[in-house]
C-alpha cells in the first residue's frame, strides 16, 4: 500500500514499465476507457491490462468508476504533476550546479579557495632541476 | 531497468584535471555544492563528503567510486538531512568526466528515485511552476527520464 511519503517513488516505479506508460498514454488521449477497449487497441491481453491498471490505480495515476458491467479508467494527473515537478526541480538544481562547476573550472587564474595543491611536475619543476 | 534517473551534461572549456579539481577539492565543493566554506571530504570509497545546504540541512554523502580524473560516485540522502547516506535512504550521484580536445564533457546522473521514500513536504515544496506544465508534456518528460538506460 502506498503512503503519502513514498508517492513520488511509487509513481516512478510504476512508470518504469513501458506497457504501463503505453496504457497511460492511451488513456490520456481517449479520456476514459475500459480494460476491454484498451485490449482492443494495445498489443497486450486484457488480463495483463487489468493488472497494470490495478497497480496504476494503487499509486494514484488512474481512477476508475463502474459503468454497468464494466469499469472505466481515466488518468489522474495530480500524482504525475507532483512527481514531474519534483523531478524537474532536481534536474534544474543539477543544471545550476554544473554551471557553477563550469564557471569555477574556466577561471584558471582565480586562486584556489584552499591551500593550493602542488602543481603537476612538468609545470612546477624549477629550472635546472 | 529503472525509471528513475536524471541526467545532465555540460561542456567545460577546461582540461579534465582542472574539472576534476573543481569537482573534488574541499574548497571548490563548498562553492558549487555547499554554502561557500570548504567542505570536509575523505576522497576514497567509503569515505564521507559533508555538504552544508544551509536551511535545507547538512548531508553526509558516502563516496562509492573514485577514479581520478574520470569518475566520482557518491550516495546522497537528500531527503534525510543529518543522516549518513546508506544504500536505502539515498540516491546515487555519478559524475563522469570525458576529455574532448581542450574541453571536458561533464555528465552527472542521479539515480534511484523510484526506491526512495520522499517525505511529502519535500515533494510539495518543489518550486517548479506547475502552470507551465500540461500533463501530456509531463508524461513526456517522465518518459524521457524513464527511457534513459539504467546505469
Amino acid at each position: 500500500m502506498t503512503t503519502e511519503s513514498d508517492a513520488a517513488g511509487a509513481v516512478l516505479a510504476a512508470l518504469a514499465d513501458p506497457t504501463r506508460r503505453l496504457i497511460l498514454d492511451t488513456l490520456a488521449s481517449r479520456g476514459e476507457a475500459s480494460a476491454t477497449a484498451l485490449a482492443d487497441t494495445l498489443p497486450v491481453t486484457r488480463q495483463a491490462i487489468l493488472q497494470h491498471l490495478s497497480l496504476l490505480e494503487r499509486v494514484g495515476l488512474v481512477a476508475s468508476r463502474k459503468d454497468g458491467r464494466e469499469r472505466r479508467y481515466a488518468v489522474r494527473p495530480r500524482q504525475l504533476l507532483d512527481t514531474a515537478r519534483w523531478m524537474n526541480q532536481v534536474a534544474a538544481q543539477w543544471n545550476a550546479r554544473l554551471a557553477t562547476i563550469k564557471r569555477l573550472a574556466e577561471e584558471p587564474d582565480s586562486p584556489r579557495p584552499e591551500a593550493p595543491e602542488p602543481e603537476s611536475p612538468e609545470s612546477q619543476s624549477p629550472p635546472g632541476r | 531497468m529503472t525509471a528513475d534517473q536524471i541526467e545532465q551534461e555540460i561542456v567545460i572549456d577546461a582540461p579534465v584535471e582542472r574539472v576534476w579539481a573543481v569537482l573534488t577539492e574541499p574548497g571548490y565543493i563548498g562553492k558549487w555544492f555547499g554554502q561557500g566554506d570548504p567542505t570536509p571530504v575523505d576522497l576514497r570509497p567509503g569515505g564521507f563528503m559533508h555538504l552544508d545546504h544551509g536551511e535545507n540541512g547538512k548531508f553526509a554523502c558516502r563516496i562509492e567510486k573514485v577514479d581520478p580524473p574520470h569518475l566520482l560516485a557518491y550516495r546522497w540522502a537528500s531527503a534525510y538531512p543529518g543522516e549518513e547516506a546508506t544504500d536505502d535512504n539515498s540516491t546515487l550521484v555519478e559524475f563522469t568526466l570525458t576529455p574532448d580536445g581542450a574541453t571536458t564533457r561533464l555528465r552527472v546522473v542521479e539515480s534511484g528515485f523510484a526506491s526512495l521514500s520522499i517525505p511529502p513536504e519535500r515533494v510539495a515544496s518543489a518550486g517548479y511552476d506547475s502552470h507551465l506544465l500540461g500533463w501530456p508534456e509531463v508524461l513526456g518528460n517522465l518518459r524521457r527520464y524513464a527511457e534513459q538506460p539504467a546505469a
